[in-house]
């Protein structure tokens, strides 16, 4: 083996790392300035808020990794992530933080920045749209379980015109293609 | 002198001991087997807890005056402190509480009390030095094996006549009644942990380095500069644990190493204005009240990155690729930096192999335990002998100051009974 011994520099390995200089270290000043960001450098990766989480164990990231990504400056990789729209925002994870990061917060802080440069899932895009077009989610229909309740086959005094009107002139209608 | 103590060691833990026996009225012989007192925490700046400086002495000619210290006017003018610097223990030979004791004392080339510290020889002859601004006593030092015409014309031109350069080494004995070992610690040099490539480049240094580097009094006067060009440093690395907490050098965890990176990190990055810094660990350990410095730190900045070492890659432009796998992320992040700094083993001083030849001492990991290890007296190391600060392990200054006054309380509880 003298080709062994020739070699002067760092072993060779498999490792394909990430360069840091290339992530943006402005991400973090960007989530600490949003609303309820303050305390996101005081995260010191305890994953607390993981453990608290009811549904991180689907996710290929982890909401303490998350927090993690965002301090590193990933932010393409934060900003596309599916976990932060699968969210539950049970803001289990915000409570028992012990360094007071407001980590469901700074999720919404996130979708906030992902729908401003259109990163909206589809399903999500679906709900919208129904928001705009219907002004209510889950539109109440006259059904035998409204009847054996007693109740009148419509809601009294309900009007979605008034909120699909004030959606109009929202961020809503814009993302679902409406003009606003 | 009567019923002296003899207290081997003039770091903080040792000086306090000998300050505060010679104060309560005891003939105290304080040495240390360097020219200057102080011991490691002489280049140190900032001191956590208080973020204050460690040993403040009054200015000097050669310096701008910081502000009076207690430790100087203790170490020169109490009458019951004899400060032997250069000082080595020979022989101990009597038994507990009436100890003779064999002392060499090195060459005095420069008698200290004469020394004004005006530079004339510092000028003339590189084997004269100040070691260190706060070193005490407040005095050039004379290296013989650099000796060369310079320092024969300071010889005959010192102002107060300061130097004589035939000096020979003398001997000493002193009648002792009892003994405080205060021989502190040493910072591991981790030459042979091979990942760390410590020793392979300029640019790969330990904390007690940078620790001089940052001072303002240091030769960059604190400004955060490359040791392989003198670049301004824009991106920097901490290592935890290189040394500690591994089977292979140190079982134990050297404690403060957290604390100390910590404080490093934040004059960092509160006050080097602009350079990025990233903290390596496996963890971090800041106990008691030390917590707010981890915090503060995250708060200014600084990046934390549970993880290890993977590879350290040289550039040619003096920076380093070091490629960390994150155990968080599970990922390999790789950081272009210029300053990677090692948070080495605190280790017991070569010097304590002596010693515990000398005297029937217990180890512990390497330094000095207690005589009766169940017992609550982590300063009793055998009959009147006592042990205090980082001779016991690693510690912090404060707690080398509370051992310090705990082996002064036991003395003189002695001396009553
Ligand atoms: C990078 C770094 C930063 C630190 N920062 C802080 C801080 O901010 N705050 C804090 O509280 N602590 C800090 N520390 C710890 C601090 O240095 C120690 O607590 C303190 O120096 C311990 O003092 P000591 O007197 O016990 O030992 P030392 O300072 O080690 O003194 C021992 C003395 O004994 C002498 N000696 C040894 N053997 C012999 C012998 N056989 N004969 C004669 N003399 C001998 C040595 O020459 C030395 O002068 C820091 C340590 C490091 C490494
Ligand atoms: S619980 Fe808080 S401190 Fe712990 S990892 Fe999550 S965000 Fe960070
Ligand atoms: S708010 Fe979201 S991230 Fe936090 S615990 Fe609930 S589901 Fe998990
Ligand atoms: S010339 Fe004499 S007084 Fe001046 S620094 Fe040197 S030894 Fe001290
Ligand atoms: S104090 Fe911190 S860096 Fe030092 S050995 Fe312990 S855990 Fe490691």
């Amino acid at each position: 083996m003298s080709d062994a011994e020739e070699q002067t520099g760092p072993p060779i390995t498999l490792v394909e790392p990430i360069d840091v200089s290339k992530l943006d270290s402005e991400f973090r000043k960007t989530i600490r300035s949003m609303p309820n960001g303050e305390e996101l450098m005081a995260c010191f990766a305890c994953s607390t808020c993981t453990a608290a989480c009811p549904i991180a164990n689907q996710w290929d990231y982890k909401p303490h990794q998350l927090i993690r990504m965002i301090l590193l400056g990933m932010r393409d990789d934060v900003l596309s992530s599916k976990e932060i729209w699968e969210c539950l925002t049970c803001f289990q994870c915000q409570e028992r933080c012990p360094q007071k990061v407001r980590v469901t917060d700074i999720f919404f802080d996130c979708k906030n920045l992902a729908a401003e440069e259109g990163m909206i899932p589809d399903n999500i895009i679906g709900l919208a749209r129904e928001l705009a077009e219907k002004g209510q989610l889950y539109v109440v229909t006259a059904d035998w379980e409204r009847e054996d309740l007693g109740l009148e086959p419509e809601v009294p005094g309900l009007s979605a015109n008034g909120i699909r009107e004030i959606l109009k002139t929202t961020r809503t209608n814009k993302i679902v293609g409406g003009e606003s | 002198m009567k019923d002296a103590v003899l207290v081997i060691g003039a770091g903080v833990a040792g000086m306090t001991a000998a300050i505060e026996l010679a104060d309560s009225n005891i003939e105290t012989v304080l040495i240390d087997r360097l020219p200057t007192a102080g011991g490691n925490a002489l280049d140190l700046y900032k001191a956590f807890p208080t973020d204050d400086c460690f040993y403040c002495f009054e200015g000097s000619r050669s310096r701008p005056g910081i502000r009076k210290c207690f430790y100087r006017s203790a170490l020169i003018d109490q009458p019951n402190l004899h400060l032997r610097t250069d000082t080595e223990v020979a022989e101990i030979s009597g038994s507990p509480g009436s100890f003779t004791v064999k002392l060499t004392v090195g060459p005095r080339y420069v008698d200290s009390r004469k020394c004004i510290l005006c530079g004339l020889c510092l000028e003339l002859s590189n084997a004269f030095e100040q070691i260190s601004p706060q070193c005490q006593p407040q005095a050039v030092i004379y290296r013989p094996d650099l000796l060369d015409d310079g320092a024969k014309k300071a010889e005959s031109d010192c102002p107060t006549k300061a130097i004589n350069l035939n000096a020979e080494p003398t001997e000493e004995t002193v009648n002792i009644t009892d003994i405080v070992l205060a021989t502190g610690y040493h910072e591991m040099q981790p030459i042979n942990v091979d990942e760390y490539s410590y020793g392979k480049h300029p640019n790969i240094i330990t904390q007690l380095e940078l620790a001089k580097i940052l001072d303002p009094n240091g030769e960059s006067g604190g400004a955060l500069l490359r040791p392989s060009d003198g670049a301004q440093v824009k991106n920097m690395m901490m290592i935890q644990c290189v040394g500690s907490r591994d089977e292979n050098y140190y079982a134990y965890c050297s404690k403060i190493c957290c604390v100390f990176a910590l404080k490093h990190a934040k004059i960092v990055s509160s006050e080097r204005n602009g350079i990025g810094i990233t903290v390596v660990y496996m963890d971090m350990r800041t106990y008691d009240r030390h917590e707010r410095y981890y915090r503060e730190t995250r708060d200014s900045g600084v990046r934390f990155l549970r993880g290890r070492l993977h590879l350290i890659d040289p550039r040619e432009d003096g920076t380093l690729d070091v490629t960390v796998y994150d155990s968080l992320l599970n990922k390999y992040l790789r950081h272009n930096i210029d300053l990677l700094v090692l948070s080495s083993a605190l280790e017991p001083p070569e010097s304590n192999d002596g010693i515990i030849q000398l005297l029937d001492v217990q180890m512990r990991s390497g330094f000095i335990g207690p005589s009766d290890p169940f017992s609550e007296n982590e300063v009793v190391a055998g009959d009147h002998l006592y042990v205090c600060g980082s001779a016991t392990g690693p510690t912090e200054v404060p707690e080398s100051v509370t051992q310090a006054r705990a082996v002064v309380s036991k003395i003189l509880q002695g001396r009553r009974s």
